[in-house]
């Protein structure tokens, strides 16, 4: 049913009055300050991204200047250079760990916690309740000591140093089942299920013939989600990875801020390209991730 | 049935944790393949050391794992608590070696090894800096600071103050009379701000006292030599001369470029970072002595951790560091002063002039602030005392507090932190 | 929705001719049938909870050990069984208090803003637009941009007198603000970064909200005159109000956990003060300095134990209130 433009004359009213169309929002055209505000968000929003490539371009008498110089130096391939070449950062290894570790922890937690989020959502079984409302306290829990014991347990296993340690800990994440979990309900009709049932399907080929195709949008925001946390995290792989030869890329940027002080042109041209893979994972995945955020939100 | 899993896991390991692996050498096969690992920070000029030892002995590896400054004192803490993971060389800053002073026990007692033979050759308040309480030796000095006061030549000229460094090095052989070239300077330069904070001169002052914040027996003592560098810190900002900047700011970097202030207290591994930081303003520095006697500002140590596996080939090639042949190789690669006064006399050091500074000799300066620093005991909390104190006199630098009850604040706090 | 037909009613297979060989495949085929439909959920669900119980269980436990003993890493003579005595000291703790007030304050000045923003924001994003999705993706950016990298570079923005924000401040005539020097700007510059972060993260939550709520509604409201603005709050945000406490709730355990931005915005990022009078030390930032620089492992478990039950009871809180709202809708 779409809008449409009436009017109506009261009886006995001036005939000259005129009500106001009456639309929805998104049938409404936006006007030019919205555009506005609009350009300025997404200006705010990537003008850090901006300063990394001034100061990665600049050299380090640029960079001394006060005020400082909003205009990109070309300094960048030099400062790139450096980052690429010197021993102990192992900078190209790293993003290689860096996009292994990655894309292991996205697809398993992809895989995992979808199933999950279906068993919560939609089969029945005895403490469900129970157990979802763990699954959300977890995440609740403050970690600045979750190091210490998570190092020896780590290193129990053998993993110190290695990729293992950045790898298996992440799996399977809380947010993810939740977030699966409340896709699920609202967006797989519970008849679907019962249809799958009474066809003789198992648990697991409903899932793979029902529930699959309709939440690909939700694994394309929890894929990207999972992919972009893995990539940025530091704190843990720098306590487990730092001084390995098996870096990830954020644990290698910090060997290259090595130094009573740090050299920014270089560090920050280092995670310029550091963020390099997840623009590109981004620009590729956007249309699909932001339509499925979108849809996964909807009812709680 | 995880949960119980869980609990033996955690029980037993606990356990492990508890009782950290006792020291151990490799087997006796001496020319198996090794590998020993190093954690620092920065440049040491290690790189060909390495390269020659590897050399030399072509059965062992050497690596080097460079990192950030704070992460690797950190990291190194928390492999400490874990029980596995350090390196086996361990190297920590001057800043954190009171830190690691407290948990000397898990250090292999360096005397064991034989470095009893080293005491007199190194800086008497240096080798303590790594003698623990009971008397081990879990710590050894590979470089040191030292401290030295730059300043600005032609501010000063401008101001009516003398620029040549004897001459300025004369201006202030006290405290008081650093104050009083300030207040000259201020006058002369049409309000200026003369320091760069406060709390830069609280600590070299703090330093040179007999007895710092705690006392032999580790009580807190903060009557003695934090009141009196309190007090010349605190005068210096009621009397306007600071510029109230921290170190390392945007404000910082600009007031080196600015003149915003004109004195700034300087060990030896500044002089390159006020280099890259004001770079039009070179020849427009020198170096004088600091006020009150010696300084230091920072220096590093070796240490073996217990739990390592090779503790025998890793004081080899600590000895080997340390030899006078490479610490002057480093002195000339990376410019890191030698703990070992002996050194001090080598040529090289002696004539080495460093141009951004007028051709300060700066060998000669920053060894003699070295070798007048004297010994302060520093307690075990020290580092938590010495932030708290600090956060207060920032506070003064901020208006929010006066020298009066800022002090009342810092003792209190100092307790607090000392207590906790 | 439903389906439409007689009571019971779905597609139905004939009943099968029973052979012999057939009957034993139907049973099997029940008996397994059986057992997927009972067992198969925890199957399902047990990936998470093994990898919780060895890497999420076994380090609660551990702390929560640890904060049942003495245990100091500069004294360990002092090591010990200490009962609840770190939690009696941590009731007494005014930093403890000062950090909780941190906490919750920089909570309401980031968040209030935060939702808001990211709600007028969505409403924007909800008229038909060209480039939707060059629009939708770009205030995403944010969310993708290491916090390290943005929070080094915010920090510079607010250094005082010489960063950006300064210099905007004399542009129009105001004088400088040393924001770590106080509670009120040190909130509000973390506040800002906090923001930046998560709006756009909260405005495609809302805007997927906001597209659910059918035009109908829209049309049967027919409020004389009204403007976008008055529809917009009178009608799209109460329909969406299920949507916006949930988003307060996600909103709220992590502000509780603040630790990065307050972290790296000191002048002196290794110390976890908080500023030079704790004034934006936040809880996290206080366990981490009770930890690893006070080096009182023992201390820093309690505090995190209060800390998780704290959180946990807010978000008991907010799910109540959540059900609430919802049924009352």
């Amino acid at each position: 049913m779409s809008a449409v433009a009436q009017k109506t004359h009261a009886p006995g009213a001036a005939p000259r009055r005129r009500r106001r169309i009456f639309r929805a929002p998104n049938d409404t055209a936006a006007g030019p300050l919205t555009y506005v505000a609009l350009i300025a968000t997404i200006v705010i929003g990537v003008f850090p991204l901006y300063w990394m490539l001034v100061i990665g371009s600049s050299s380090d008498k640029e960079l001394a200047q006060i005020p400082p110089n909003v205009v990109p130096g070309n300094q960048l391939m030099t400062n790139l250079d450096y980052v690429f070449s010197t021993d102990g950062v192992w900078f190209v290894r790293s993003l290689v760990n860096s996009l292994v570790v990655s894309i292991i922890v996205m697809v398993s937690v992809v895989f995992f916690c979808s199933l999950a989020g279906f068993a919560f959502a939609k089969l029945r079984f005895k403490g469900r309740n129970a157990l979802m409302v763990v699954v959300i306290l977890t995440l609740t829990v403050p970690n600045q000591l979750g190091a210490v014991a998570l190092y020896i347990l780590v290193t129990k296993f053998g993993w110190q140093g290695e990729l293992p340690s950045v790898i298996v800990p992440g799996l399977v994440t809380a947010f993810g089942v939740f977030y699966m979990r409340q896709f699920i309900v609202d967006a797989v009709p519970d008849e679907l299920i019962e249809a799958a049932r009474i066809d003789g399907a198992s648990t697991l080929r409903t899932y793979g013939s029902v529930i699959f195709p309709i939440i690909r949008p939700a694994i394309g925001v929890l894929g990207l989600l999972s992919f972009t946390a893995t990539w940025n995290d530091f704190q843990w792989p720098l306590i487990v990875l730092g001084g390995s030869e098996h870096p990830t890329v954020q644990v290698a940027l910090s060997t290259l801020a090595a130094g009573q002080f740090v050299v920014y042109s270089r560090v920050l041209a280092g995670a310029l390209v550091a963020t390099l893979p997840l623009l590109i994972v981004f620009l590729a995945a956007g249309k699909q991730v932001v339509g499925g955020i979108m849809e996964g939100a909807v009812k709680q | 049935m995880a949960i119980a899993t869980t609990l033996v896991a955690t029980a037993s390991l606990v356990g492990l944790t508890a009782c950290s692996g006792g020291s151990s050498s490799s087997p006796s096969g001496s020319n198996a393949p090794i590998t020993l690992t190093l954690n620092n920070w920065g440049e040491f000029g290690f790189a060909p050391l390495v390269k020659q030892y590897e050399k030399d002995h072509p059965n062992i590896t050497i690596k080097i794992n460079n990192g950030d400054y704070n992460t690797q004192h950190q990291n190194l803490q928390k492999f400490l608590v874990a029980g596995s993971g350090a390196p086996d060389i361990a190297m920590s800053d001057e800043g954190y070696i009171v830190q690691f002073r407290g948990q000397a026990d898990k250090f292999v007692d360096l005397n064991t090894l034989g470095a009893k033979d080293y005491n007199t050759k190194f800086l008497d308040w240096d080798w303590k800096s790594g003698t623990a309480t009971s008397g081990q030796q879990f710590a050894i000095g590979d470089d040191v600071g030292g401290l030295a006061m730059c300043y600005r030549r032609d501010l000063f000229a401008k101001a009516g103050l003398p620029s040549d460094r004897a001459k300025v090095s004369a201006l202030w052989p006290t405290w008081n009379d650093f104050i009083a070239t300030g207040e000259k300077y201020v006058a002369g330069s049409g309000g200026k701000k003369f320091v760069d904070s406060g709390v830069n001169i609280f600590n070299p002052a703090m330093r040179q006292q007999q007895v710092g914040y705690f006392d032999k027996n580790d009580t807190l003592t903060m009557d003695q030599g934090p009141k009196v560098a309190w007090g010349i810190a605190t005068d210096i900002i009621a009397k306007n001369l600071s510029a109230n900047i921290p170190t390392e700011t945007p404000g910082w970097s600009a007031g080196m470029q600015n003149g915003d202030y004109a004195v700034l207290a300087c060990p030896s591994w500044m002089l390159a970072r006020i280099k890259s930081l004001a770079p039009a303003t070179t020849g427009q520095w020198d170096i004088a002595d600091m006020p009150g006697g010696g300084g230091n500002w920072g220096g590093s140590f070796f240490m073996i951790p217990k739990q390592g596996k090779h503790i025998q080939e890793s004081w080899d090639v600590i000895k080997y560091l340390l030899s006078p042949d490479s610490q002057i190789s480093i002195f000339k690669n990376a410019g890191l002063l030698p703990a070992q006064p002996a050194l001090y006399a080598n040529p090289d050091l002696l004539n080495f002039k460093n141009p951004f500074f007028n051709n300060a000799p700066v060998g000669v300066i920053f060894t003699t602030s070295a070798k007048n620093f004297t010994y302060q005991y520093q307690g075990l909390k020290m580092g938590v005392v010495r932030t708290a104190v600090e956060n207060d006199l920032t506070q003064v630098m901020q208006g929010k507090l006066n020298a009066q009850n800022g002090w009342t604040a810092a003792v209190a706090d100092a307790k607090k932190a000392a207590a906790n | 929705m439903t389906t439409t037909g007689r009571a019971g009613a779905g597609p139905r297979e004939a009943p099968p001719t029973p052979s012999s060989s057939d009957r034993d495949e139907h049973v099997w085929r029940n008996r397994f049938s059986r057992w997927d439909v009972k067992y198969m959920p925890y199957v399902l669900i047990s990936p998470f909870f093994i990898l919780f119980a060895v890497f999420g269980l076994f380090p609660l436990i551990y702390n929560g050990v640890v904060s049942l003993r003495t245990w100091r890493l500069d004294n360990p003579a002092a090591d010990g069984w200490a009962g609840l005595e770190n939690y009696r000291k941590l009731f007494g703790d005014s930093d403890f208090w000062n950090a909780l007030y941190n906490t919750f304050g920089i909570f309401v000045v980031a968040t209030i803003p935060q939702l808001l923003i990211a709600l007028i924001l969505a409403g924007l994003l909800n008229r038909k637009l060209r480039a939707t999705t060059t629009f939708r993706m770009g205030v995403l950016v944010p969310y993708i941009t290491p916090i390290a990298a943005s929070t080094l570079i915010f920090a510079s923005v607010f250094a005082n007198r010489y960063g950006v924000a300064d210099q905007l401040l004399k542009a129009i005539g105001l004088g400088p603000v040393d924001w770590r020097a106080e509670r009120w700007s040190s909130w509000t510059a973390i506040s800002i970064m906090v923001d930046w972060r998560w709006i756009g993260y909260m405005t495609l939550i809302y805007l997927a909200a906001m597209q659910s709520v059918s035009r109908e509604i829209y049309e049967a409201a027919a409020i004389d005159g009204a403007g976008p603005q008055r529809q917009f709050w009178s009608l799209t945000v109460p329909l969406i109000r299920p949507t916006i406490v949930f988003t307060a709730v996600i909103a709220t355990i992590g502000m509780m956990q603040l630790f990065t931005e307050p972290l790296l915005f000191d002048s002196n990022t290794a110390a976890a003060s908080g500023g030079s009078a704790h004034q934006f030390q936040t809880v996290a930032l206080l366990i981490y300095q009770t930890g690893w620089k006070n080096l009182n492992l023992g201390y820093a478990a309690a505090m995190s134990w209060v800390m998780f039950v704290i959180i946990v009871a807010l978000a008991a809180v907010n799910a109540f209130l959540t059900n609430r709202l919802g049924r009352g809708k």
